[in-house]
């Protein structure tokens, strides 16, 4: 720890508490995630483990780099590459409208993320704007995976208790209790429509209800011709028949067609035709990306 | 299969070279033959198998437990830790990452007293399990150091299941797949799982178990694989030789004369 100068505390994470710090020695920034290990009888945390484990098979330019793990009497320290902010803050510093290359930027590179993670059969299962880190050279990373997993390993069920309600796709909603990818891919949807809107979310959801209700009124809502299995689904229950809205156009009247056409594939409500993350970076909407970003390979 | 084995942390730092290991564990050989060192980790695994058993783990759990437990001693001395200690760290660190859920860790210690007492009195005679929850901590911490955060472990059950549906296109022998499963569970009593990739242990399991069945059948099937059959072969070479060792060893007889020569860890621990 010596190796380290606190600068300010940056926020609290899922299971311990996030500082800004400096390398004595190479005049570095990090960030310093402490693990608290209060709990007597669980030891490491398991969402730290999931955290480290994950992260140390992931190393990707669009993934939030874990440096180092530094052990000390009674506590663990992540070391992580610090970011300046996160996307949420990022919003709340605009002034005005969003630049569209800024959305495209962004979006491509966490399609980017998405894509090395599903690879590695990582699934990150809580995006959301406060889990996405931005620099000053507009890079974005993935961070903060205490809730993904690997899906590798056979498990019979997931908990349904995982994804922010915003960015929680109909199928988990509804109960569904072995997902795939696909549910990353929809919060990724929403958060390019929240992009594209220079921060207000799309479906913020007061409760599930409200949350499946908000989702139907803009998409239709899902039937069996739809989406086959939707009725099986263990927490299924009949809403309000809404037709497809058709409106995505005046939901995100900022973004051009070729993006509102990714959206759509993205915001799939049956997760067998959700768009992958591989598949949504070589989109049409993205012909026109910045080379700089699209060629910026790790 | 293992598409992303070879960019994982087991592929790039946890493959070791036999040379590298067999200086590694000089130390340790001066106070004990090869055969004998085998012996102990013989014991070892047995005893994570059965804790993971009593604790109804999933096998890839315990092998995963297993496959740290090899490489903590393959940076350490058994000095540095009592194995017995190590044995049920191990257990508790792979069931978390494993996602089994987390084992409480007073149902571990109450476990590893039971088992001791009534599968391993063999060895440890009267004493009881000396160890208690914080004894456990710290050694998490300790185990997860030296194991440099690398938590991840690819198995070869997997792509035995893979190799195995392949061959079922060709000839249906349900046989086979038993056979060679528990030849990948024998297999984390040797160092293989230090030395080569878990598709390659699949593939010599498999190959053990088709000599065992006599199934002359599936040698174009193993012609076919584009694979380095040396290495194959080295595999074999080590699990028939546990078996050769198994033939005329008595556990029940030796260990606890084996447990005396281990090199100790000083000062005991706190009880």
């Amino acid at each position: 720890m010596q190796k380290y100068e606190k600068l300010e505390k940056i926020g609290e994470g899922t299971y311990g508490t996030v500082f800004k710090a400096k390398n004595k020695e190479t005049h570095e920034i990090v960030a310093l995630k402490r693990v608290r290990l209060d709990d007597d009888d669980e030891g490491v945390p398991s969402s730290a483990l999931r955290e480290i484990c994950l992260l140390k098979e992931l190393k990707h330019k669009n993934i939030v780099r874990l440096y180092d793990v530094l052990h000390s009497e009674k506590k663990l320290t992540l070391v992580f590459e610090h970011c300046d902010q996160d996307l949420k803050k990022y919003f709340d510093s605009l002034n005005g409208e969003i630049d569209l290359d800024v959305v495209k930027s962004f979006m491509y590179q966490l399609l980017r993320g998405l894509a090395f993670c599903h690879s590695h059969n990582v699934l990150h299962r809580d995006l959301k704007p406060q889990n996405l880190l931005i620099n000053k050279n507009g890079e974005l990373k993935l961070a903060d995976f205490g809730l993904a997993r690997a899906f590798g390993i056979p498990v019979k069920c997931y908990s349904a208790e995982v994804v922010t309600l915003w960015y929680r796709p109909p199928d988990v909603l509804f109960g569904a209790k072995l997902y795939t990818t696909s549910i990353d891919m929809w919060s990724a949807g929403c958060i390019f429509a929240e992009l594209a809107n220079s921060g207000r979310p799309l479906f913020p959801g007061s409760d599930v209800d409200d949350q499946l209700k908000r989702i139907f009124k803009l998409l239709g809502t899902p039937n069996e011709d739809t989406w086959p299995g939707v009725t099986q689904l263990p927490d299924y229950k009949p809403l309000p028949v809404y037709q497809p809205s058709l409106g995505l156009a005046q939901v995100v009247p900022r973004l051009p067609a070729r993006g509102r056409d990714l959206l759509s594939r993205l915001l799939t409500c049956n997760p067998a035709l959700r768009m992958p993350a591989d598949d949504a970076m070589a989109h049409a909407y993205f012909h026109d990306l910045n080379p700089s970003v699209k060629n910026d390979r790790c | 299969m293992a598409g992303n084995f070879w960019q994982s942390s087991h592929h790039q730092q946890w493959i070791l070279d036999k040379q590298d290991l067999f200086r590694d564990r000089q130390h340790d050989l001066a106070k004990l033959t090869e055969e004998e060192y085998q012996k102990v980790f013989n014991f070892f695994a047995s005893i994570i198998q059965v804790l993971g058993e009593q604790l109804k783990l999933r096998q890839q759990v315990i092998a995963t437990a297993t496959v740290y437990f090899k490489r903590f001693y393959a940076r350490n001395s058994l000095k540095c830790i009592d194995p017995l200690l190590l044995a049920p760290t191990c257990v508790f660190l792979a069931s978390k990452v494993e996602e089994f859920g987390v084992i409480s860790n007073s149902r571990l210690i109450t476990t590893c007293q039971t088992v001791i007492k009534n599968k391993f009195s063999y060895a440890y005679g009267q004493q009881e399990f000396p160890y208690r929850t914080n004894h456990i901590l710290e050694c998490e911490f300790y185990l997860l150091e030296n194991l440099d955060c690398c938590l991840i472990v690819y198995q070869p059950y997997r792509p035995l299941l893979l190799f195995v549906q392949d061959i079922h296109t060709q000839i249906q022998d349900d046989q086979i797949l038993t056979y060679a499963w528990r030849i990948v569970n024998d297999s984390l009593r040797t160092d293989v799982s230090l030395l080569y990739p878990p598709y390659q242990i699949a593939i010599s399991a498999l190959h053990i178990a088709c000599v065992m069945l006599g199934k002359e059948n599936l040698k174009p099937w193993f012609a076919e694989l584009n694979v380095d059959m040396d290495k194959i072969q080295e595999i074999v070479r080590t699990i028939i030789n546990l078996y050769e060792m198994w033939k005329s060893y008595d556990e029940k007889k030796e260990i606890q004369g084996l447990l005396g020569k281990i090199p100790k860890p000083s000062p005991a621990p706190q009880r």
